[in-house]
């Protein structure tokens, strides 16, 4: 039974499970797996070393391990060098294992030692002197030989396929071991395998690819460098791409595409890069090779204490292991023929511009405010070199004064081959406008070997200079600083009509600060609130005393109205019980008694109203009763 | 309306500008830089602008031939900034506003064109807050006025209420536009070579952009002498820390 992952979890379940058995069974059990350890301390006190070779015959250049066990003890005392005429021996490190056939339990301890031959030939590795839980062990010699040829095959070797990256495996992993590892036990372990031999020329390789090979000084040309390498091994690549030599201008090479191309039944991962290269001088250019330095991961042997089964299958079949290799890739030369530009038939207006271009333009602000510069755009499009390109040339600049244009290039393409760069011209009207200049832009074609010229209409607009109209500066001269005053009159806006450069003679003071921040206006705006306030107020007032007062004022004369008609007793008995009335209901408080008042002078009037005795004077007892109704009686009227 | 009169001539009497007399020092650096002696006006102009009139106020017209004597000099930086003041002090001055395009193409620096500068052009800013405000009390005494009346009539109220919120509409208008408003806030690089604006108020700073001499900045932050500034507008706005020493206030005249 192999100690290993599985068995572990499965004795796991086995524990699980006896969880359910009865208290008596599992002393039992217990009882068992005591002796049983016991019997384990008993077996694993049994020790014993020996010594084997992963690969007892090897090639020139290649390396071997050497593996000394020793079982039934954890610990061991071993050299770190081993001495052998014609070959190194070095310590390289340990593994511990720990194995249990038929419930006996062995642990051992694995030193692995690296076998560096120093020439070929048959060697014998001398024994090796263990020191092991007290005791000395010595192991037996090994027989060694080191082969010269380079295609031997090697007995415990592997198929190349078995060593290598599988197809399929993506760039970056390290090349795998196969899977299906037997695992009878270490006596039976299996071979090591050895390091491939590869071809360094088809591991990687390089390929250049210029169209033209035949061009123009300072056209731009694509080019395409390919590097290919062995997908079956990791690639890391270091640097850039180094391509160019004087004479020659090359692009920054933006990323590289990654693909995958077979090639004599080699699968390669390919890195293609795209740039422009443009020649600067004329004449015959012998480009060097484009080169990228890159390392790359070789199958190698496993170290010591990475090769047993367990590790593998843990790895899953796959070693992380591999011997590195620094490779600069290179393509091959190129050779470039680079003709002149002809000085026939140049225009004023060229400003090196090469490849095939097209012209327009546009004035971003056709109403500049006076003084204000207007802006041409000035945008030329398609392909050639426009880092090299130099500005436009206006034309018809009468009357305006314009500075260098700034530029912007809008490219349509990753390598800046296609695109519109647009000039944007700073024009100042020295005169009134109503029209910009127009441009004129020259290229040359290296398709048609001729130059070619654009030109661009003046656009509308309509511009003012910010300084004088000629006649009214020559008035403003007489009044230049020598002949002013001493105190003259501030005149900022005269100042509209100074010549330019001319200084100011006037001074005005102004604040730093915006009305809003100063406290004058905080205090004006205030006190227009407090005015605006008065005035209404004072507007309602008077609107008020104009209709006779408030609500109050007025019901309070109504009421001294009532009183005094009531009191006098000067009406006719109707109209005296009507006054009654409104003052009971204006001046009484809600309630039984009330209404029972009220209740009883309504009766009382609409008898004297409707029956007789109502324009009659009202008697003056019943006066004197009613004006005791309504709390009257001490009532005097002035 | 006697109270009305009374407040319109308070008002009168503050819209008013102070105008001071022009020093016989102000003549003579005139005279200088008009024949071509800048170095000799522009000190004039410097030790003018010392005196005390000139702590709380400005003058455009002194900043404006300073920035002309600078560019004389050949110090195109100092001249951007003298004529940034002139246009904080007097908005509407078009020689200022030619001058400072030309001094800033000049650095390879964008000419500002918005519409708070055409508008300036129109209207002084001043003029915009102050009338605007006296317009808009005016609608409101007048709108008060014919609420109060025996007879009101919509059409002359709905008419004070338009003039309110002209008057008062212009008076803000005039505010946001005025550069004085945000002044406080901004500087310009005066140091000879770019500055580089850093991600941190240290000289150790992960750089984050560079700024080119004469570049107006808005001040975010200070942190001691160093500042957190921003530049530009848009997509290409720019922020970062820039030590103080490479850049000059818009008020630090005041």
């Amino acid at each position: 039974m192999q100690w290993n992952n599985r068995s572990a979890i499965g004795n796991m379940h086995m524990i699980m499970s006896f969880s359910g058995i009865q208290r008596g069974a599992r002393i039992a059990i217990g009882a068992f797996l005591a002796i049983t350890c016991c019997v384990i301390g008993l077996h694993a006190a049994d020790v014993s070393v020996s010594a084997e070779l992963t690969r007892p015959q090897i090639s020139q250049g290649e390396m071997a391990e050497l593996q000394i066990k020793v079982s039934g003890a954890q610990q061991a005392d071993v050299p770190q060098q081993i001495q052998a005429d014609g070959l190194q021996i070095r310590l390289t490190g340990q593994s511990t294992q720990v194995q249990m056939v038929n419930f006996k339990v062995t642990s051992s301890v694995i030193y692995s030692y690296i076998v560096m031959p120093l020439r070929t030939g048959n060697f014998t590795i001398p024994g090796v002197t263990v020191t092991a839980d007290g005791r000395q062990f010595r192991t037996g010699e090994l027989a060694f030989k080191v082969d010269d040829s380079r295609s031997a095959p090697t007995p415990s070797s592997s198929s190349s396929a078995q060593m290598g990256l599988p197809p399929g495996m993506p760039q970056g992993m390290p090349p795998g071991i196969p899977g299906g590892i037997p695992m009878p036990g270490f006596q039976q372990r299996r071979p090591r395998p050895a390091p491939q031999r590869v071809d360094e020329g088809k591991l990687a390789f390089g390929e250049i690819n210029c169209p033209k090979k035949t061009l123009y000084a300072g056209e731009m040309t694509p080019v395409e460098i390919r590097y290919y390498f062995d997908a079956r091994y990791p690639v890391q690549v270091r640097g850039r791409v180094d391509f160019g030599c004087e004479g020659i201008l090359v692009e920054r090479f933006p990323d590289p595409k990654q693909t995958r191309e077979e090639r004599d039944g080699i699968t390669y991962n390919v890195l293609t890069f795209h740039s422009l290269l443009s020649a600067v001088k004329p004449g015959s250019l012998d480009v060097a090779p484009a080169k990228l330095d890159c390392e790359m991961q070789l199958p190698g042997g496993l170290p010591p204490g990475f090769d047993d089964p367990v590790f593998q299958q843990l790895m899953g079949g796959q070693s992380g292991f591999g011997q590195p290799k620094e490779l600069a890739v290179k393509t091959s030369g190129l050779h470039l023929e680079v003709l002149p530009l002809p000085k026939e038939g140049r225009p004023d207006s060229f400003a090196g511009a090469v490849g095939q271009f097209d012209i327009d333009s546009i004035v971003s602000n056709p109403h500049p405010a006076p003084g204000d510069p207007a802006n041409l755009v000035v945008k030329i499009g398609g392909r050639g070199n426009f880092k090299g390109m130099g500005a436009p040339v206006l034309t018809q600049t009468d009357g305006w004064r314009s500075y260098p244009p700034s530029d912007k290039f809008d490219s349509s393409d990753e390598l800046s081959y296609t695109g519109v760069k647009s000039f944007d011209f700073t024009l100042i009207a020295q005169q009134p406008q109503k029209e910009s200049p127009g441009c004129e832009f020259s290229y040359f074609d290296p398709t048609s070997a001729k130059y070619v010229t654009l030109t661009s209409k003046p656009l509308p607009l309509v511009a003012s200079p910010g300084g004088p109209a000629p006649a009214v500066a020559g008035a403003v001269q007489a009044s230049s600083p020598e002949a002013t005053p001493a105190r003259l009159p501030a005149a900022s806006r005269n100042s509209t009509f100074l010549k330019e450069g001319e200084p100011m003679s006037g001074i005005t003071l102004r604040s730093w600060t915006t009305p809003v921040q100063r406290n004058e206006f905080f205090i004006a705006s205030l006190a227009m609130l407090v005015a605006t306030a008065a005035l209404a107020g004072i507007l309602a007032y008077l609107k008020i005393q104009a209709q006779g007062g408030t609500a109050a004022t007025r019901r309070r004369k109504h009421l001294a109205e009532l009183r005094s008609l009531l009191v006098s007793g000067t009406t006719d008995a109707g109209s005296t019980y009507d006054a009654a009335l409104e003052y009971a209901e204006l001046v009484l408080p809600p309630s039984e008694k009330r209404d029972a008042l009220i209740s009883g002078l309504t009766e009382r009037r609409d008898l004297l109203k409707y029956g007789s005795g109502g324009s009659l004077t009202l008697p003056a007892s019943e006066h004197r009763e009613l004006l005791g109704l309504l709390d009257l009686s001490s009532t005097k009227i002035s | 309306m006697k109270y009305l009169s009374l407040l319109l001539c308070l008002l009168a009497i503050f819209v008013t500008s102070v105008r001071a007399g022009l020093p016989e020092d102000f003549a003579s650096a005139n005279g200088n830089l008009a024949s071509g002696h800048a170095d000799e006006a522009l000190s004039t102009y410097k030790t003018l602008l010392t005196y005390p009139e000139f702590k709380a106020s400005g003058s455009a017209e002194i900043w404006y031939n300073r920035g002309l004597a600078e560019m004389q000099s050949g110090d195109a930086v100092a001249a951007s900034l003298s004529f940034r003041r002139s246009l904080l002090l007097d908005p509407a001055s078009v020689p200022a506003r030619v001058q400072l395009s030309k001094t800033l193409l000049s650095l390879g620096l964008p000419v500002p064109s918005r519409w708070k500068e055409r508008t300036m052009q129109i209207l002084h800013p001043e003029t915009m807050i102050v009338g605007g405000a006296v317009i808009g009390w005016i609608g409101a005494l007048a709108l008060v006025v014919l609420l109060f009346r025996a007879s009101r009539k919509k059409g002359l109220i709905a008419l004070a209420l338009i003039v309110i919120i002209i008057g008062h509409g212009a008076s803000v208008l005039g505010t946001i536009a005025d550069p004085r408003r945000t002044a406080r806030h901004q500087a310009v690089l005066t140091a000879k070579e770019g500055v580089t604006l850093r991600a941190t108020p240290a000289d150790s700073g992960t750089e984050s952009g560079k700024l080119d001499p004469g570049t107006l900045i808005r001040i975010l932050s200070r942190n001691g002498a160093w500042w957190y500034v921003s530049a530009g507008s848009g997509s290409g706005a720019l922020q970062g820390w820039i030590h103080s020493n490479t850049a000059t206030p818009l008020l630090s005249a005041i």
